[in-house]
């Protein structure tokens, strides 16, 4: 067999390990070593430090903050696209009018850059903007917010934006599970009687378990990876109030230190295999006893 | 109250809230585009009056003043490039890692996998680039692009090529065919709708993304749409918002005329990618 030609013969893989390994796997692993050094800008020689770089960024408070930033950032788009994803796609799943207007809309938002809505909703949220003029006029003054510039609630802010953005993709998400459910189910149960809230719990809860694991996978991964909402709408601020790790990251390269800024890049590979294979590991098995 | 009319009522109720949601998404892009035809003091307001006269040559000196056109250009290239080596040579590995079930064929698959979720190491993958004296100009970016990309493209490749029978490729073996030719003139005119698939999630990716530009365009004549857009922003958002909104709409026309024309295709695109990865 070894001498035959076979008939799919591994050399076609090449050119995708080739690009991957060279381009992706190599600087990650390079990334590791680099983030045990003072590799500086202008600086002719990289010495191996150890962890200190580690040690920097979990004693300094600035690189804290924006950690437990990105966290509760993607702890909120979770639970708010996926809330929001899935009422939106029960809803637009029952028959009835203007149904595929709604769909198309509440989808148009994910095919636009994030930078571009983030652009649109800096006005919008400016403390003397439409929104609270909005809620002013129709008498919630009392929710009316200086969204971006408080800096207790930034974060939130933020991710309302990519909420705002992101519902609709879960939404078809959603809504493809949801067709995927047989019909017969729902018969059934009506028959014996259950009403729309047992139905839910019972069948369509449950049946949806996998389409819940992507969507969860994917918007937790998307939350932990966070740059681009931040970057438009604040930048970080006001002072350092909405750094995520990301744009820490891209600070610690414009100011030259590398070394720390692969640290950093590197904790934060850490934090999304750590968070994320548990996750995977889940969907498998489940797979596995389907 | 009958249940058939209280069901009646339900529903009414339901597009009526429907609708309201709707809003929130329609609103804040139509302040964009009122705003995009308003003089700069009458767009502070960041209302959604309408325009009390029409600038429509808000436009053409946002085009040349945003280098548009440049920028456009720019993004074509480097979405179009990326995105074609990323089909073909995923599509082509994946063929094999469909086909193989030996143990390093599914180590391969797993490695791939790896890369849909860790994060890109920037600051190596920069030296890199600089070492083979490519950094900062449009063919790193194409490269890591398409880097970025392989693993999640082989993944719903994979998945698709499994579906397709393996008698043709057989039979086409026996005849002598090498397995670069089964792929072409067997597997490839299969893959169509799959190409459809990554085609969109690529390029509305690739399209829309500010990360890796920040980082590997070092010229500004090589900016991309989002970082034209976000360069212009800070140009104009102290003084002219008119300006500004303009150019995110010019900026957003392109993908959202794309959009309007393949909802379809969008929609089914954007989603199987997760679905089936």
């Amino acid at each position: 067999m070894r001498n035959k030609k076979h008939i799919y013969s591994y050399a076609l893989v090449i050119p995708a390990l080739v690009f991957f390994v060279i381009f992706f796997i190599a600087p990650s692993i390079y990334g590791i070593y680099y983030s045990l050094t003072d590799w500086t800008i202008g600086k002719e020689k990289v010495s191996f430090i150890g962890l200190s770089n580690y040690k920097t960024i979990f004693q300094s408070s600035e690189l804290r903050l924006a950690i437990n930033n990105t966290f509760l950032y993607a702890i909120v788009v979770v639970i708010g696209k996926n809330l929001i994803g899935l009422l939106l796609a029960l809803a637009v799943n029952t028959k009835m009018a203007l149904r595929g207007y709604f769909r198309v809309v509440f989808f148009l938002p994910c095919v636009i850059s994030t930078i571009i809505i983030g652009l649109v909703f800096v006005p919008i949220l400016h403390p003397n903007g439409i929104l609270n003029n909005f809620l002013g006029a129709i008498g919630l003054s009392f929710l009316q917010h200086s969204w971006l510039v408080d800096t207790k609630i930034v974060m939130l802010s933020i991710a309302a934006v990519s909420i705002w953005q992101w519902s609709g993709y879960h939404m078809v998400i959603y809504l493809a599970g949801l067709q995927g459910i047989s019909e017969s189910y729902y018969e059934a149960a009506k028959i014996d009687g259950a009403s729309a809230f047992k139905r839910f719990q019972y069948i369509t809860f449950p049946m949806l378990a996998p389409t819940f694991n992507i969507n969860i996978l994917l918007s937790l991964i998307g939350g932990l990876k966070v740059f681009s909402e931040p970057y438009a709408l604040t930048n970080g601020g006001p002072g350092k109030a909405s750094q995520v790790i990301a744009l820490e990251v891209f600070s610690k390269f414009g100011k030259g230190q590398w070394g720390l800024g692969t640290a950093l890049n590197v904790t934060l590979a850490i934090f999304v295999l750590v968070i994320c294979i548990p996750v995977l590991h889940m969907m498998r098995k489940r797979e596995v006893e389907e | 109250m009958s249940s058939k009319s209280k069901e009646q009522i339900g529903r009414i109720v339901l597009i009526a809230v429907l609708v309201l949601l709707s809003l929130i998404i329609i609103v804040p892009l139509l302040i964009m585009l009122l705003g995009s035809f308003k003089d700069s003091a009458e767009v502070t307001a960041f209302d959604l009056k309408l325009p009390k006269k029409w600038n429509f040559n808000n436009f053409p000196i946002v085009f040349k003043e945003g280098k548009l056109l440049r920028a456009f250009g720019n993004s074509m290239l480097i979405t179009i490039i990326s995105t074609s080596i990323t089909i073909f040579v995923s599509s082509l590995a994946s063929f094999v890692l469909a086909r193989r079930n030996a143990r390093l064929s599914r180590f391969l698959y797993y490695f791939f996998f790896i890369g849909t979720i860790i994060p890109m190491q920037i600051m190596p993958t920069i030296r890199l680039f600089s070492a083979i004296n490519i950094y900062g100009g449009y063919s790193n970016i194409i490269i890591l692009y398409s880097a970025l990309n392989i693993p999640f493209s082989c993944f719903l490749y994979t998945g698709f090529i499994k579906g397709i029978p393996k008698v043709l490729d057989e039979s086409a073996f026996i005849e002598g065919a090498s397995t670069f030719k089964i792929y072409l003139y067997i597997i490839l005119p299969l893959l169509k709708s799959c190409n459809i698939t990554v085609l969109i999630l690529l390029f509305t990716g690739i399209w829309n993304e500010i990360n890796i530009p920040l980082y590997f365009l070092n010229n500004p004549l090589k900016r991309t749409m989002p970082l034209s857009v976000y360069q212009f922003f800070g140009m104009y958002g102290g003084s002219n918002w008119n300006y500004v909104f303009a150019d995110l709409t010019l900026a957003t026309l392109p993908i959202v005329i794309l959009f309007i024309f393949m909802q379809k295709q969008f929609i089914s695109g954007l989603t199987e990618g997760a679905v089936k990865g």
